[in-house]
């Protein structure tokens, strides 16, 4: 599988005309943009830096940074993916000078080459007749029964993300949570493929554990 | 063409969880879950790897695309149940299975702890029990051996179920 | 060969991420498939991996808040007569 980056869409008929309306000072498109990413912005700028006022800040600026950069978006991108990388890049930036050590290298390399395992080891036999298969196999979780069970979970995921490092935490907020697609994320976060896919594997490997063992304790209970 | 798909009580697929429309309703795959590619379904021979509480009879529809164990057309819906696999039928392929293994292992005693697997899982995890079988036969008698105990297997079922 | 292709339950949960979005070749693919045939728990493992990509969606919920809404809307303004 080539390990390029992804190619991003060009920005939609839609996109193209709300860039135009922007430009010409539309309030009207403006305030439908902000609808449309302006919650999921705040979400993912919450994982780059200490608080969620600090987070506000951050998409305010970036949205200036969208007006400033209007006349110069030159659709190579999607309207969107461009107005993430801005978002990306002033919580980085942000983050940064809190002293939140969040190197922009640490989204693309670094950890990939160490074995993450999606699974403790030592859940698997050794024993030579069936080696690699689980000796201590998952038990499937029923269906949360009632909206209560449903909330927790909902916080463990949301617990087990917020303690994940922090390029796991950024691509399955924006893949999982916010629903980006694969080159969306890519382009965004200027990763590869292959990048990408692992960093999601491993943060889906914790956040699936994080609901087994809780699931286990409150069954346990 | 026709085929068969074992499928989940309640006719769900047992690996994208899709559930099955009524008989003679067409199921058409689109890619919208990108690890589906078209409706899968398989032939008599390779019955034996895919079990599940249900089994049917299916239509296939399209151009028909044969894999190694499976077959895959764009469309596909459900003919007939084939009633006569039950949990009874399953309960007693997996015990020839484990006679199977057991007489095997009476030429080759070393593999004695496979026809245990066998025996343990014939009733509970039946489809293991029939891998378990096909491995051991695999190590008796190298892939050959796989392929030849999984056409015992298919042979079997096809003759419980009159297919 | 049967032996050097089948997939252990080790590997499989290595290769879940990968299944699900469509990335495995269409003989990897085969292959996941296979042991999932046979295997009870990789399918358990499977519909849990699921099940959580399905949990995590769900924290996606409000709508922006008006406050911050207000505050973007000057900020335009601002900009707009700037």
């Amino acid at each position: 599988m080539a390990d390029s980056q992804s190619v991003a869409a060009p920005p939609s008929a839609d996109e193209r005309q709300l860039v135009e309306a922007l430009r010409a000072g539309d309030e009207a498109a403006f305030t439908q943009l902000v609808r449309l990413y302006g919650a999921a912005m705040l979400r993912v700028a919450q994982h780059y830096v200490s608080s969620r006022a600090v987070a506000e800040e951050v998409v305010q600026e970036a949205w200036l940074g969208v007006l400033h950069g209007l006349e110069r978006f030159e659709g190579r991108s999607s309207l969107k993916t461009w107005i993430f990388r801005i978002l990306t890049n002033t919580a980085i930036s942000r983050g940064e000078r809190e002293g939140r050590t969040v190197p922009f290298s640490a989204l693309g390399t670094g950890h990939e080459e160490e074995f993450e395992p999606a699974v403790d080891q030592s859940r698997f036999t050794t024993e030579e007749r069936w080696s690699g298969h689980w000796s201590s196999p998952p038990v499937g979780w029923s269906a949360p029964e009632g909206r209560l069970l449903a909330a927790e979970l909902r916080d463990v995921v949301d617990r087990a993300i917020a303690q994940l490092p922090h390029a796991q935490a950024v691509v399955i907020a924006m893949r999982d949570v916010e629903g980006f697609g694969p080159g969306e994320v890519c382009n965004v976060l200027e990763i590869s493929e292959s990048n990408q896919r692992v960093l999601l594997h491993r943060a889906r490997s914790r956040v699936r554990r994080a609901l087994e063992e809780y699931l286990k304790e409150r069954a346990n209970g | 063409m026709i085929a068969y798909k074992f499928l989940g009580e309640g006719k769900v697929a047992p690996f994208s969880g899709v559930t099955w429309p009524d008989q003679g309703e067409w199921l058409e795959v689109e890619t919208v879950d990108p690890c589906r590619v078209g409706v899968h379904a398989c032939r008599i021979a390779q019955l034996p790897y895919w079990l599940r509480p249900e089994l049917w009879e299916v239509e296939l529809d399209g151009e028909v695309v044969e894999g190694e164990l499976m077959v895959v057309a764009p469309r596909g819906r459900l003919v007939r149940r084939v009633e006569a696999w039950n949990r009874d039928t399953e309960r007693e392929f997996g015990e020839a299975c484990a006679a199977e293994a057991r007489k095997r292992v009476e030429r080759s005693p070393e593999l004695e702890l496979f026809a245990v697997d066998v025996e343990q899982t014939a009733a509970s995890a039946t489809a293991f029990a029939a891998f378990a079988t096909a491995r051991l036969a695999e190590l008796q008698d190298g892939p050959p051996g796989y392929d030849a105990e999984r056409l015992r297997q298919a042979r079997w079922l096809a003759g419980a179920l009159a297919l | 060969m049967k032996l050097s292709r089948d997939l252990t339950c080790a590997e499989v949960v290595e290769l879940v991420t990968e299944y699900l979005e469509g990335g495995l070749s269409s003989h990897d693919r085969e292959r996941f498939e296979e042991h999932l045939g046979f295997c009870d728990w990789c399918v358990t493992y499977l519909e849990q991996m699921r099940q959580t990509i399905e949990t995590t969606g769900r924290l996606r919920e409000e709508d922006i808040d008006p406050e911050l809404q207000d505050a973007l809307i000057e900020a335009f303004r601002g900009w707009r007569s700037g």
